[in-house]
């Protein structure tokens, strides 16, 4: 097991990249509180299972990632847990897809408070913990379209653009405290956010790569497990594409 | 899943004898694998290690002794992991040779040489062990090249030039294996502990660590590890890429 005797703080785990993340992370020997935009009685439940199952804790915090009071008041949950904090992972995000000249600057801000602000904020609360305790591994979940632009995709790409610029600094800035940043960039992973995207344009994507098939989210999470843990202790301010190989 | 996260898997792994090599045989077995432990010359030293490493983790290691730049020496070395019969689930291109000099100042024969060593011999290699990857449909190759491969460190033009040729045959054979379920990646590791940084004056050594966010130089089981994530099907969607291990430059 990789993460025995972790703790780890993971956003967006109700569903897709999240919820496998939680779940590796779980059965890896790790302690989660894991964070949900929402209260969920059927996740409450998935949580309790896994715990029981993998000799775990798991802690569901919820808040909302447009609500900056919300945040913080989730954050102060685990704060007063006075538990070490081992591991961030920011998954949490959302896209709205729309052609850069029909994206309002409503939308454009939304997905700027979900994908950017919010982590960041999230970010600075954790690395505080884990600055005094000097160790910490913190993985942001960016998107290859951060790196490459995609089409239709303005402020969802622009959002991971700057997390991922947010991770080279932020790693910068706190190696000398024992923590490190990384950053993942997705493919074309089997998720709700790609169920609604046209197979056809899917299928276009899938041609492109050299492993000819849509990625899973536990190959992500699997990528992430490595980042979390000390397989990767001389590693910071890197983004690892996990995209099966795309041109 | 457990710890070991190579249980039952098979690895060839060059330069074995000493530096990151020899971290890596010990961290491949420790996670579960079999490996045949590739090295120029068996000496009772290797030989007694690899027999030490084997029964620590109860684990198969395998002495592959051969001149990595003798054709014939590495057809015969292909011809033993063939007979074995057993499946070649990673190969690792760790081998390789260091040299520090001005572009200027580097002469025909040594930048000949840098190419051969570092590059020649593990594309053949590689075409090899592809070969049998491609019959059993699944593999992970990973070469291990230089942050100077990327970076075009002041001294290091003919070492660099070997593994940026190294890094970038990779990324060709990742697009050329993958729909096969070949993966293949590319390390590229900063500073490390080795022998190799025998060759850098303390000065050179000291400016490097003072520009590595992580102000400390990386052991060799830090690329090691690495090396393990990269063969294991922890990266099964992870191809055609290049991971620095670098402290953060």
């Amino acid at each position: 097991m990789l993460l025995t005797g972790k703790n780890a703080v993971i956003t967006g785990c109700l569903r897709g990249i999240g919820k496998k993340t939680l779940e590796t992370f779980a059965e890896q020997g790790a302690n989660v509180w894991a964070c949900a935009q929402h209260a969920d009685e059927e996740f409450e439940k998935y949580c309790a299972e896994l715990a029981l199952r993998t000799g775990t804790w798991i802690k569901p915090i919820y808040f909302d990632f447009t609500n900056t009071d919300d945040i913080k008041a989730g954050l102060k949950a685990i704060v007063s847990d006075k538990q070490p904090v081992d591991v961030l992972v920011n998954v949490a995000g959302f896209t709205k897809d729309a052609i850069f000249h029909m994206t309002s600057m409503e939308q454009l801000k939304l997905i700027f408070e979900v994908n950017y602000f919010s982590q960041i904020l999230i970010t600075q609360y954790i690395t505080k913990l884990m600055m005094r305790q000097k160790r910490g591994s913190v993985i942001n979940i960016a998107s290859i379209s951060g790196i490459d632009g995609s089409h239709g995709q303005l402020a969802y790409s622009s959002s991971k653009a700057a997390l991922i610029g947010a991770t080279r600094t932020i790693s910068r800035e706190l190696a000398q405290h024992g923590i490190r940043v990384n950053a993942i960039a997705p493919g074309v992973i089997d998720t709700d956010m790609n169920a609604v995207v046209p197979a056809n344009i899917i299928a276009g994507h899938v041609k492109g790569m050299s492993i000819q098939r849509m990625g899973g989210s536990s190959e992500v999470a699997n990528a992430i497990l490595f980042l979390a843990s000390d397989l990767s202790s001389y590693m910071t301010g890197q983004i690892i594409r996990v995209d099966g190989g795309m041109k | 899943m457990s710890d070991m996260v190579l249980s039952g898997k098979n690895a060839i792994i060059t330069g074995c004898a000493r530096g990151i090599g020899k971290a890596m045989l010990e961290c491949f077995a420790k996670h579960g694998a079999n490996v045949w432990a590739c090295a120029r010359s068996l000496t009772p030293e290797f030989e007694a290690s690899c027999a030490e490493l084997a029964s620590k983790y109860g684990v198969q290691i395998m002495p592959l002794c051969f001149d990595m730049t003798n054709k014939d020496e590495m057809k015969n070395a292909v011809k033993v992991v063939m007979k074995s019969e057993l499946k070649v689930n990673a190969l690792i291109n760790n081998a390789g040779i260091t040299y520090n000099a001005l572009h200027q100042l580097t002469s025909e024969s040594e930048l000949r040489n840098q190419m051969e060593v570092n590059f020649f011999a593990p594309f053949l290699f590689t075409q090899y062990i592809v070969k049998l990857m491609l019959r059993q449909g699944s593999g992970s190759i990973v070469n291990v090249a230089s942050s100077a491969a990327l970076d075009g460190n002041s001294g290091r033009a003919a070492y660099g030039a070997s593994k940026a040729a190294l890094l970038c045959a990779t990324r060709a054979l990742s697009r050329e294996v993958g729909a096969q379920g070949i993966r293949a990646n590319v390390i590229a590791p900063g500073i490390t502990e080795t022998d190799m940084i025998g060759s850098m004056s303390d000065a050179v050594i000291a400016e490097t660590v003072a520009s590595t966010d992580m102000r400390r130089i990386g052991a060799p089981t830090n690329i090691a590890d690495v090396a393990v994530f990269l063969a294991s099907d922890l990266s099964s969607y992870i191809t055609g890429q290049v991971l620095r291990v670098d402290g953060g430059m």
